[in-house]
């Protein structure tokens, strides 16, 4: 099996109907069929690729030089022949017909793209190639969009290749019509497609499918679960599961050869509203990165080996404004991987792991980026263990992707549960690799459990973070299957997840988890009987442990108690590779975490985390934070200046953000999950703890101590932490003359708040 | 012929399969289902938000037995379905008047 046994095939064919043609000429036309009539072959079999069950698609040319009824006699005598022996698919017309045709069909214009002389007039054929490829060209503004929309239905009607577990190799999405789509974009000029990306994927494909048409002597495309066995073998794959993950595999490079031409298609070179720009208008929105024609791009003269966590960024970057990488910075990155300059230290900067989690948060717009760092080869660069889950099949009905995939639709559906845990983080990362212990006859949650403790230490967990993440990956079909095979009246049940879950942290982000990875697993094997079940053991559980989950407030040094008495302004600043640690010990007031928020957000310093706490008549914060792409150079005493000035008046910090947030607007982005603002009135002495778990964005802790501030309500202290893309502010306040807030003021906080973070 | 409904715990659907495989039961058709009978709902507080959970997941199985055989059958599917608290179910037998193998055209008796 293979192109040659396919273009002997098509050769074959061809010396038949060239003997009938001349035949049938000859006895009907009375010509020797050079002149004016001529036979073509379009489609496939122009492309010289027959597989055993192909249709004949043929084109008989002509120049209306002959009576009506000599030209059927001829058409009849050449084609009763082969009706025998081959399914036909065949057409009589003029140049002109032919041009008509391909005008109002597209079907049809994309035949005869691949149009070939078998017999006749070569001039005749000539013409006619030359009208349809001038059209195509021409008309190419008004035609591809109609491809894309035919495209888009025949996707819906067939489904994914590379997952279902039965799929149509021709028409499914990824499948050989779509690479015939891809070919006709590159006839059409308007985008160069390196169509030899695909050309193994083709061949893999075409011997599939002629090797399908021959073990079942049938020309169906669909390849039946029961024949996939028979197939695998034919071509020597080692089993079924082996030739399914290749078909995957081939399925998803075309499919990423074709989203990325639709979109240089739609965007290169041009501005928001599809004009042609003469030159690429750039915005940067990240350090080293810029976007450019609605593409993530490197920044010209960058040095990788300066900043190796730029791939990283470019993903996390990409991923969060919803846009694609450019081919180019993708190259870029993978010639940085293979030389060694783009090669992370091992564990990886803070900033390469909270750029992973912002990439792996960023839900459905991740998954676009994540084909690009898996087509492109760069994620095995950062994470070599995800090489042997590529395109890993999983042959039964109760999964709908391929091991990798499924991960991948995991941690999707995990960014929607980001505001239900109190650490986002651990959840997306356990999301995207609970099953990477599959592949291997060993149970994959005991393997997983040993594989991602490595790799979580190499990307900078810290040892307690790795347990966890253990925990996670040991136990995420836990709950599950005891809330479906166990009794949950029974205090042995929840004393057995007790057992092995040590805490209500861990037990939120297991139920996350396990919510999660069923919604990804698809209906099969998650419903809302299941949903409901897990839920109630959650509860049970929850009811049974001990503890808090609340972030505690920061303790004080003697250092700084003894600073705090004093009640003078001091800065202290320290510089990191990724940014800034600061101290601020200044003399409290209601807004003061505010008040330095917006400070550090006007000098474009983004806050990773805060810890403030109020001791008697000052507040002692501590700060990290990072500056933003091209932010000027800070020194203690620039900052020491900002704050005082911001004391005597914080209307030109506000007028910055102002015009900062406006800027950002322009910015595309994702779409996000609305802020999870939660009230408890127990969880501490003497003060209301206001948990406020939120998208990350600029200015964020800004505006939520100003509306706690207009509030009319103190801060006592506060905890802030940036896991990712996700930031989640537990604050500890009073009324202004002390005591924790009533329920109604709560309320009236609560919706300060809600307003303020819109 | 009796078709004999079975609503149970979803934990006991295992010890139920198990019993009645060596009862000789050789087929019978399970599904997931929501309900409550008289132990109604309950209602859970988490985080000072209430929520109700009315509707208590089940499992409905069904076993298609011989006239002669529903009773027994019944009596193995209590037997391994009870645990003794609120919530067990229930078991009902409904007539059935005929019953037909797709594969083979069998009827009556002979396709169950």
């Amino acid at each position: 099996m293979g192109t040659r046994e396919r273009r002997e095939r098509s050769n074959e064919s061809d010396r038949s109907l060239l003997s009938l043609f001349y035949a049938a000429a000859k006895e009907h036309l009375e010509i020797g069929g050079d002149k004016g009539i001529a036979l073509a072959a379009v489609g496939g079999y122009g492309r010289g690729e027959l597989s055993p069950g192909s249709d004949l698609d043929i084109l008989i040319l002509h120049q209306e030089q002959f009576p009506q009824e000599r030209l059927s006699n001829f058409v009849n005598a050449l084609l009763y022949p082969l009706w025998d022996t081959h399914k036909v698919d065949h057409s009589v017309r003029t140049r002109d017909e032919t041009s008509e045709a391909s005008n109002s069909d597209l079907k049809v214009a994309l035949g005869l793209l691949d149009i070939r002389l078998v017999a006749g007039d070569p001039s005749l054929v000539a013409a006619v190639q030359r009208d349809i490829v001038d059209s195509w060209h021409k008309n190419s503004r008004a035609r591809l969009p109609e491809l894309k929309a035919s495209m888009a239905l025949r996707h819906e009607r067939a489904g994914e290749l590379a997952y279902l577990l039965e799929p149509d190799i021709k028409e499914a999405r990824g499948g050989l019509r779509d690479i015939n789509a891809l070919r006709a974009i590159a006839l059409s000029g308007a985008v160069a497609v390196p169509l030899e990306r695909i050309s193994w994927a083709e061949s893999t494909l075409n011997n599939l499918r002629e090797t399908l048409h021959t073990t079942t002597a049938r020309n169906k495309d669909r390849l039946l679960f029961q024949e996939q066995g028979k197939v695998a073998s034919a071509l020597g794959y080692a089993d079924a599961d082996a030739m399914m993950s290749e078909v995957a595999h081939a399925a998803r490079l075309v499919d990423y050869l074709l989203e990325y031409t639709w979109h240089l298609l739609e965007h290169k070179g041009r501005d928001g509203l599809g004009r042609f720009l003469r030159r690429p208008r750039t915005i940067s929105v990240a350090k080293n990165i810029s976007v450019s024609s609605k593409e993530v791009v490197i920044d010209p003269l960058v040095s990788i080996g300066d900043d190796p966590v730029i791939g990283l960024r470019v993903a996390a970057t990409a991923a969060q404004l919803g846009l694609p990488i450019s081919l180019e910075t993708c190259a870029l990155i993978k010639q940085s991987l293979i030389s060694g300059e783009g090669v992370l230290p091992a564990p990886w900067p803070r900033e390469a792991r909270e750029s992973l989690i912002s990439l792996i948060g960023a839900g459905e717009s991740m998954v676009r980026i994540f084909e690009v760092l898996d087509q492109e080869e760069i994620i095995f660069g950062w994470i070599p263990e995800w090489r042997p889950l590529r395109s890993l099949a999983q042959r039964n009905a109760l999964h709908r992707h391929t091991v990798d995939r499924h991960m991948v639709e995991t941690a999707v559906y995990a960014a929607t549960l980001t505001r239900k845990v109190h650490r986002p983080d651990l959840l997306l990362f356990a999301a995207l690799f609970h099953d990477i212990g599959k592949g291997n006859v060993e149970d994959h949650s005991d393997r997983g459990e040993r594989l991602i403790a490595p790799l979580a230490a190499r990307v900078g967990f810290s040892s307690a973070d790795v347990i966890t993440l253990q925990l996670l990956v040991k136990y995420h079909l836990l709950l599950s299957a005891t809330a479906t095979r166990r009794d949950l009246d029974d205090p042995a049940t929840i004393a057995s997840i007790i057992d092995v879950i040590p805490d209500l942290n861990t037990l939120e982000l297991l139920h996350a988890l396990s919510v999660a990875d069923g919604e990804a697993t698809g209906s099969a094997g998650w419903s809302d009987w299941k949903a409901t079940l897990v839920s109630d053991l959650v509860w049970r559980v929850r009811q049974a442990m001990s503890g808090s989950l609340l972030a505690e407030p920061p303790a004080l040094s003697d250092e700084q108690l003894l600073l705090a008495q004093n009640g003078v302004l001091r800065v202290e600043l320290l510089k990191h590779p990724s940014g800034y640690s600061i101290e601020i010990v200044s003399p409290d007031k209601p807004g003061l975490l505010s008040l330095v928020a917006g400070v550090l957000n006007s000098l474009r310093l983004d806050v990773k985390s805060a810890r403030t706490k109020t001791h008697g008549p000052s507040a002692v914060m501590y700060w990290i934070v990072t500056p933003e792409a091209h932010a000027p150079e800070i020194t203690e005493v620039d900052l020491r200046n900002e704050i005082v000035k911001a004391f005597e008046d914080l209307k030109p910090v506000e007028e910055k953000l102002l015009a900062r947030a406006k800027a950002y607007a322009s910015i595309p982005s994702i779409p996000v999950a609305p802020p999870e603002i939660i009230f408890l009135n127990d969880a501490a002495t003497d003060a209301t703890v206001i948990e406020v778990r939120s998208h990350d964005r600029p200015g964020l802790l800004f505006r939520i101590g100003s509306a706690i501030t207009q509030s009319k309500v103190d801060i006592r202290s506060a905890i802030v932490t940036t896991l990712g893309a996700e930031a989640i502010d537990t604050l500890y306040v009073t009324e202004l003359n002390g005591g924790a807030l009533s329920g109604q003021r709560a309320q009236e906080v609560t919706s300060r708040l809600r307003l303020a973070l819109k | 012929m009796k078709l004999i409904t079975a609503i149970l715990k979803p934990f006991k659907l295992d010890d139920v399969k198990t019993a009645l495989q060596a009862h000789g039961v050789t087929g019978m058709t399970v599904s997931e289902a929501s309900g409550f009978g008289r132990q109604k709902g309950h209602t859970e507080v988490y985080r000072g938000a209430e929520y109700t959970v009315d509707l208590v997941p089940k499992v409905r199985l069904e076993v298609l037995a011989d006239d002669a055989d529903a009773d027994s059958v019944v009596d193995v599917i209590v037997k391994a379905a009870s645990t003794g608290s609120i919530g067990d179910g229930k078991v009902w037998i409904t007539p059935v008047d005929q019953v037909v193998r797709v594969r083979t055209g069998e009827r009556g008796p002979d396709a169950i």
